[in-house]
């Protein structure tokens, strides 16, 4: 990749990577799971890096099809890759001291491949979304 | 189906039969003369009476078993080969231990006539023998009597189209008989009969079977040799007009232990260079590698050469059998396939051999793969994958004739695949993923492989190297001589081995010859590798292997340039230290980081993709 188009990649990444949240459904405090969904445009998502910030994160997991691996940078920054068949909908279980609040956390996506190993070039269209 | 009977030839041992012979100077026919040449040797010179007692002429119809002719020993029979496709048959009583001779004169005596023989049992349908060409045209056989019996002798016309009122024959039947011939003193076969001949000099003599010896002849010579000198041994025997099939040996002064051995450097003519370490008396034998057969004359010719920069060598490990693969594994133990053993060899950084597999038949061309197994084709076809703990399972097997298999850093495996002469690329996992055509390479090609600094495989076709570039065979280089199993290092020379030369040669990226002979101590270098140590990193350090005498080699480290191209090892550093690197812990070195981009994406960086598939391979998992 040329510098210019990989400028054009990390900037195009910036804009479309998306940090959000969504309301808490449940009130109430205590410890709790926030799920990480991921909105994707294409059908053939092999593997993704991510990094959610929050006030707290215990933990977090996957469902058994997919294998997560995660580096705690501190107690409320997590980087983690998942390696997988992912689709949209529910990937990463965060394991929080306070579930009620989801609002708190933003996961941000770094990085995506295909099932192919391909980077993508682009993560225009992708979203995280952390919810209860 | 022409392969299969390739193979089953290979692994069963080649028969008298020139039908059933591979193709001269194909990658079969050299493995399969590595196999005989350890198979029984030695023989001696077949004389007839100069004079038959009687001279009898044929009585046709003399077409079968049932019609044959009587002759005897001693006698001549006479006879023609008219019509086309008129064989003549005759029996002979023959009495058990002789040396028996049945020799065709046709040629000699004017006669168009291209004879060829064959001996058959008392049964009368067990072939014993086959002759085509001796003496020119002429047929010969000679043969030690297992049992006493009547035998019988066919004689027909190469071809079985030569027939003529003109296709007279003579056929001498009689026993062996030796003369002393040359400047050999007979029995010289032993070190303690040995006939001297000095470096410079040459040596004359025949080997010629007796009946005192059922083992065969074979002369000792003894050439006193100075340390620090290569000796240079070649027989001449084609230039006495007979059909001789010489192989020469190299002994220690303890008479007992072989230093170095050849088949067929020129045509049936043996030849071999050895880098003496100890002045002292060494000795060298002559023998037929048929065993008992027809005599023939030779000459020993003993000179000394100039050593190449990798000489003098260090032999690392011995006793391998023959070996014909040789890989270095992620600890630095070096691995070794006996094709004979139906074994994998490990050779310790120390010396010490152990068996790692068994069971695999007929072991070629080993790789490890990006998981650090082992990768073995066997000359039963396929490829065998072997765990760290030696435990063997049939891995690819939808190739043809799966012969060289080398791993690329990508952890992509390439296997060179005779039946159908192509080169084959499968995944890390195994997963055929294409296949290149390489007949357009001529000669045997597509032969031995390495991947080279690109990450590109190379291919020898017998004499040249090839590389397989966007799709499309480039010739690197033309040698004169064949190159077997070579291998690069990071600077992209190429340490080729060349068995019939009897040499390492050294050539740059660009072919360019660096070094010729590179060293010459190894007899026939079949395989090159490059040590590593016990992290895996390759190392400044050379080994080959030689089947001729089943040894593993080393070069002169000193003269090696540079270390080996890493290859096809992985990184000795764990699941959680790459996916660590990944995340933004570090860890990683920049030769981690480009052999997991060269294992994934190849975009010039460490990234999830590559992770991705440092993950698979580690897992053995598909995609």
């Amino acid at each position: 990749m040329t510098r210019a188009r990989w400028m054009f990649a990390m900037v195009a990444a910036l804009f479309v990577s998306v940090s959000c949240s969504d309301q808490p459904t449940n009130p109430g405090s205590g410890p709790g799971t926030l799920a990480v969904r991921l909105t994707t445009p294409h059908g053939d998502d092999g593997a993704m890096t991510f990094q959610v910030n929050g006030p707290s994160i215990e933990s977090a997991s996957v469902n058994g099809l997919l294998q997560l691996f995660t580096l705690r940078v501190n107690d409320s920054t997590l980087v983690g890759a998942v390696i997988g068949t992912l689709a949209n909908g529910a990937i990463i279980t965060l394991h929080v001291p306070d579930g009620s609040v989801a609002a708190a956390y933003t996961a941000t996506l770094r990085e995506v491949a295909d099932r192919e190993d391909a980077l993508r070039a682009s993560l225009a269209g992708y979203a995280l979304t952390v919810t209860r | 189906m022409r392969i299969a009977i390739l193979a089953v030839l290979v692994l069963v041992g080649a028969t008298p039969l020139r039908a059933q012979t591979p193709r001269p100077g194909s990658w079969q026919d050299a493995v399969r003369r590595l196999r005989d040449a350890h198979v029984g040797h030695a023989i001696r010179s077949v004389r007839v009476a100069a004079s038959p007692a009687a001279i009898i002429a044929e009585s046709e119809p003399n077409d079968s078993i049932r019609t044959a002719d009587s002759i005897a020993l001693g006698d001549q029979a006479v006879g023609v080969l008219n019509p086309a496709r008129d064989v003549d048959v005759w029996f002979v009583d023959l009495t058990e231990g002789q040396l028996f001779s049945v020799d065709v004169d046709a040629q000699v005596l004017g006669s168009p006539l291209d004879a060829q023989l064959v001996l058959f049992a008392p049964d009368g349908r067990t072939v014993l023998a086959f002759n085509d060409d001796f003496d020119g045209f002429d047929s010969r056989i000679s043969f030690r009597v297992p049992a006493s019996g009547r035998y019988f002798v066919l004689i027909s016309s190469f071809g079985q189209n030569g027939g003529s009122p003109q296709a007279r024959y003579a056929l001498n039947f009689g026993t062996v008989t030796c003369t002393a011939v040359g400047t050999e003193h007979e029995p010289n076969d032993s070190p303690g009969t040995a006939t001297r001949v000095t470096i410079g000099d040459s040596g004359t003599g025949e080997i010629c079977p007796v009946v005192e010896r059922p083992a065969g002849d074979v002369d000792y010579w003894a050439i006193t040799a100075q340390a620090g000198t290569t000796l240079d041994l070649a027989i001449d025997a084609a230039s006495f007009g007979f059909v001789g099939d010489p192989i020469l040996a190299l002994y220690a002064p303890d008479g007992t232990t072989r230093l170095a051995f050849n088949n067929d450097f020129i045509g049936s003519d043996s030849r071999l260079q050895f880098s003496i370490t100890t002045t002292g008396t060494y000795y060298a034998t002559v023998a037929n590698v048929l065993g008992f057969g027809d005599p023939f004359r030779y000459t020993l010719l003993v000179r000394t050469i100039v050593p190449g920069p990798g000489d003098p060598i260090t032999v690392r490990a011995e006793n391998l059998g023959i070996p014909l693969g040789l890989a270095v594994g992620s600890t630095g133990d070096v691995f070794v396939s006996d094709v004979s053993g139906n074994r994998i060899l490990r050779v310790s950084i120390a010396g010490a051999v152990t068996t790692f597999a068994a069971g695999i038949p007929s072991p070629v061309s080993v790789a490890f793969d990006a998981s650090g197994q082992l990768l073995v084709t066997s000359l039963a076809g396929g490829v065998y994958r072997v765990t760290p703990q030696g435990q063997a399972t049939r891995f690819i097997t939808d190739g043809i004739f799966p012969f060289w298999i080398a791993v690329a850093p990508d952890g992509r495996i390439w296997i060179t695949d005779l039946g159908n002469r192509s080169l084959r690329r499968y995944s890390a996992t195994g997963q055929f993923e294409t296949s290149f055509d390489a007949i357009g390479i001529g000669q045997s090609g597509p032969g031995p492989l390495a991947i080279g600094p690109s990450g590109e495989p190379y291919v020898s076709n017998g004499t040249e190297i090839w590389r397989l570039r966007n799709g499309r065979f480039e010739r690197l280089l033309t040698d004169g001589s064949l190159i077997w199993a070579f291998a690069f290092d990071v600077a992209g020379n190429i340490y080729a081995p060349s068995p019939v030369a009897g040499t390492l040669k050294l050539f740059d990226s660009t072919g360019a010859v660096l070094a010729d002979p590179f060293a010459v101590g190894p007899d026939a270098p079949q395989a090159v590798a490059f040590g590593r140590d016990g992290t895996g990193a390759t190392l400044v350090r050379v080994f080959a292997i030689d089947p001729q005498v089943g040894r593993l080699f080393e070069v002169n480290p000193a003269a090696v340039r540079q270390r080996g191209l890493p290859g096809y090892v992985t990184p000795p550093f764990s699941l959680d230290v790459a996916a660590a690197g990944l995340l933004g812990a570090g860890g990683l070195s920049a030769a981690d980081v480009q052999y997991l981009d060269a294992l994934g994406n190849h975009n010039g960086r460490y990234d999830v993709g590559d992770f991705r598939a440092y993950l698979r391979v580690l897992q053995g998992s598909n995609r």
